[in-house]
């Protein structure tokens, strides 16, 4: 058969090489200055703080989403792009697409940049981006999908290999979780609120929350590993066998691993056992991944030595095979109750970020580049130091990490023998700044290494010139192929990618909707708690404000049932008191102390506490670390929005009165003068009209309504 | 953690048969994928393993 000639776009791939090596730069700076952050907490110049914008909880959500979405975003895409068109022997289906698919990628992510620190955002973490976006961002992933699903279709490769399979299953299930987790009711061009309330917002979100992790920092980088590990190391895949198990099960199972970590326990006893059975078998698959890897270096270990480029890739799959062993272990309900709200989930998670998707993205990049500027690397020497310098970051970041979450945990549940709790929640926090600013010396080194990276790249760059359009040959499919005898059903289904895409999607939905069909049923069988009201109109602009500044991310909502948190924290959390919580805001990281009682029992302090608090935290809690928040003494209140923010609740299902709309204001003045005149006892004058009066208001009610009347009805 | 919810979860009808259908499905399915890929021949598993190297720019020389 006549050979064709055509030419890979490697435009497209230097491109999204770029941008992947300018937005990990920013996110993991973001990061920097945020450790920082609870080092050096005051506002600045003192501390690092510059209220409101690059507050601790308006940028912590920029680290994450620029590193995840940004940084590890483009690197799926650089590596996608390159590879896809060699293992398919075409271009890419449509220059067009890839061109909107870019230039659309990156304005989603300067639009996450410019949103978040103005406190835009919709307070579930990882999801924070605000409606607009989301609706961006689903156009712009059916772009990304079309242009894949067209290039595999005009291909001139009868089989699809390994790493097209993780690339489907990773368009597929990204799709569906953010439709799902983006359930928003929006009230104005900007807002929205979650369409889940509550219990069943929580599933939602850590049943996104988790497969974000497996199908957009995993099964993605899972088919840049297939790809790119033999071609550095010029040898096939160890075996192709296992990554066929590898991949379903991989698939199969970790669509589970989200709600179900909040699920499994709240089973009955056999049911939680048979969760945990669950849990612990995605460490097969995760593990089949990690030994396909690393076996497929069996018999050129010496070259591990010599190639910089395999050293990153060995470190990044080690890193992936500990995070992996790491996961299903924090998902056993003893280990958890020592590890949830602690650095130690810190430290896990960056074993994931620093480890594996950042030291495997050194390697394609330091692979890629040469290649498509046809030229030989700069300096092999820098690229070794960037290295070591990652390597070590990475321990300077984890060991610190993970001792100060074992600490944390343990001085949280120390008693006294007298039957007290032996250290205040303050003292906890003191005692962490050591590790929070060796945590900080790990991650310069990782930044210096990153600097070193681009200077290397420069130099490379500055002495090749790009193949925008590289030429290759291959012969064109067969048009009518004759399948062999007795073929099996897996290779037949490797030929065919929209057959695969389905397969994929019903693996991925089983164990989805075997998750969600629970969770939506939970919501008739949530216990009404009589006395649990809907917020008042200043509670509810209050509780935007929360959102709004982040306050989840270092303060939990979620008093679990151990005597250490009870004791500390009053009555444990039920799950009646959350169902006019949209969003849910129990957090996953205790900085601060658990706010879900703060307005009653012995934590309830006077609104003068509070307004003092907010201006300068640690003028209330000598060595607070908490930023100030003096701007919402002086910003007024934006109500515009209030009669739609209470027409959009009661569409919701909250039960307000008929017409409540036209009645909110006017409530919300009163209670915000009943605040202010409040506070003139304390010594303090402030108008009823600022955001702070808001907040206070919010903050009083928190735990109050299962104070009032703890008995709880069950509406079935 | 989280068991204040298992006293909710519990009242769902037949909650139980979800976990079960679950963990039927994915053995079936694991079964089925095991003899699939002992049956593949090895010619076949080698052509396919090598499909990322098959190309000109095997040659080149890694930095």
């Amino acid at each position: 058969m006549q050979v064709e000639k055509f030419y890979y776009d490697n435009k497209i791939v230097r491109n999204f090489a770029y941008a992947t090596i300018l937005w990990g730069a920013v996110g993991m700076l973001v990061g920097l200055w945020i450790a920082l952050q609870l080092v050096f907490p005051g506002p600045f110049p003192h501390g690092l703080n510059l209220a409101p914008w690059f507050n601790f909880g308006r940028l912590r959500p920029l680290h994450t989403n620029a590193v995840i979405f940004a940084f590890v975003g483009n690197g799926i895409f650089m590596g996608v792009y390159y590879s896809l068109q060699r293992l398919c022997k075409t271009r890419m289906f449509s220059d067009k697409l890839s061109y909107i698919h870019f230039w659309g990628w990156q304005l989603i992510i300067v639009a996450a940049a410019v949103t978040l620190p103005l406190g835009l955002t919709t307070g579930g973490e990882y999801a924070e981006l605000i409606w607009p976006i989301d609706v961006a961002i689903t156009v712009i992933w059916v772009v990304f999908g079309w242009n894949m699903f067209g290039t595999i279709i005009k291909r001139r490769e009868k089989h699809l290999y390994v790493a097209i399979w993780f690339y489907i299953a990773t368009f597929v299930t990204v799709a569906v979780l953010h439709i799902v987790r983006s359930g928003e009711l929006p009230y104005t061009w900007l807002k929205s609120y979650s369409l889940y309330a509550g219990v069943q917002d929580a599933l939602v979100q850590w049943w996104y929350g988790h497969n974000a992790v497996a199908f957009f920092l995993t099964t993605p980088y899972l088919g840049l590993m297939y790809y790119f590990l033999p071609k550095a190391a010029n040898r096939p895949i160890y075996s192709y066998r296992l990554s066929i198990i590898h991949f379903w099960a991989l698939i199969f199972l970790y669509i589970w691993a989200g709600p179900h970590h909040l699920l499994y326990t709240a089973l009955p006893n056999w049911a939680q056992a048979l969760g945990t059975v669950f849990s612990l078998m995605l460490i097969f698959p995760s593990w089949g991944g990690m030994i396909n890897g690393l076996l497929t270096l069996r018999g050129a270990w010496d070259r591990v030595r010599d190639d910089v480029i395999l050293k990153f890739m060995v470190v990044a799959v080690t890193a992936y095979g500990m995070a992996t062993f790491e996961g299903p272990m924090l998902s056993l309900k003893s280990v958890s109750a020592i590890s949830h709200y602690t650095d130690w989930i810190i430290a896990h998670v960056h074993i994931g970020a620093l480890g594996w998707n950042g030291m495997l993205t050194f390697g394609v990049l330091y692979w890629i580049i040469p290649r498509i500027y046809k030229t030989d690397l700069y300096s092999k020497k820098l690229a070794n130091v960037h290295f070591w310098l990652a390597t070590l970051g990475i321990l300077f970041y984890a060991i610190p990490m993970y001792w100060a979450g074992f600490q944390e945990s343990s001085m949280w549940k120390q008693f006294t023998e007298a039957g007290q709790l032996k250290y205040t929640f303050l003292e906890t926090v003191t005692y962490m700044k050591p590790f929070y600013a060796m945590r900080s010396f790990g991650g310069t080194l990782y930044l210096a290494g990153m600097v070193i990276l681009v200077y290397n790249l420069y130099k490379t760059v500055k002495a090749g010139k790009l193949v925008a359009n590289e030429a290759a040959e291959a012969a064109p499919l067969e048009k009518v192929f004759v399948a062999p005898k007795h073929e099996h059903w897996h290779r037949v289904i490797e030929r065919k990618p929209v057959q695969f895409m389905v397969l994929s999607l019903v693996v991925i939905l089983i164990g989805g909707l075997i998750e969600l069909v629970p969770t939506f049923l939970i919501k008739s069988n949530v216990p009404t708690i009589s006395s649990v009201k809907p917020y008042t109109p200043l509670e509810l602009e209050g509780r935007d404000i929360y959102v709004r500044e982040g306050c989840y991310l270092c303060h939990s909502q979620m008093i679990r049932p151990f005597r250490s948190e009870t004791e500390r924290y009053g009555e444990y959390s039920k799950a009646g008191e959350f169902v006019y919580d949209h969003p849910f805001q129990w957090g996953s990281k205790r900085i601060g102390p658990d706010l879900a009682r703060e307005g009653s029992g012995n934590l309830k302090k006077s609104d003068g506490w509070h307004f003092r608090h907010f201006r300068e935290p640690s003028s209330m809690s000598e060595g607070s670390i908490m930023p100030s928040y003096d701007f919402m003494l002086l910003n007024d209140l934006d109500t515009s929005d209030l009669s739609a923010k209470i027409h959009a609740m009661i569409l919701l299902g909250v039960p307000y009165p008929a017409n409540y709309e036209k009645d909110a204001m006017a409530d919300l003045n009163i209670q915000a003068k009943e605040i202010s005149d409040n506070l003139v006892g304390d010594s303090i004058r402030v108008s009823p009209r600022k955001e702070v009066i808001a907040l206070i208001a919010y903050i009083q009610r928190l735990g109050t309504d299962i104070a009032k009347n703890p008995t709880a009805t069950f509406n079935k | 953690m989280f068991t204040f919810i298992k006293q909710y979860a519990e009242r769902i009808d037949g909650v139980h048969i979800y976990a079960f259908i679950s963990l039927f499905i994915f053995f079936a399915f694991f079964v089925v994928l095991l003899v699939v890929v002992k049956k593949m021949g090895k010619e076949r598993v080698e052509e396919l393993s090598n499909i990322p190297l098959d190309q000109e720019e095997l040659n080149q020389s890694n930095i």
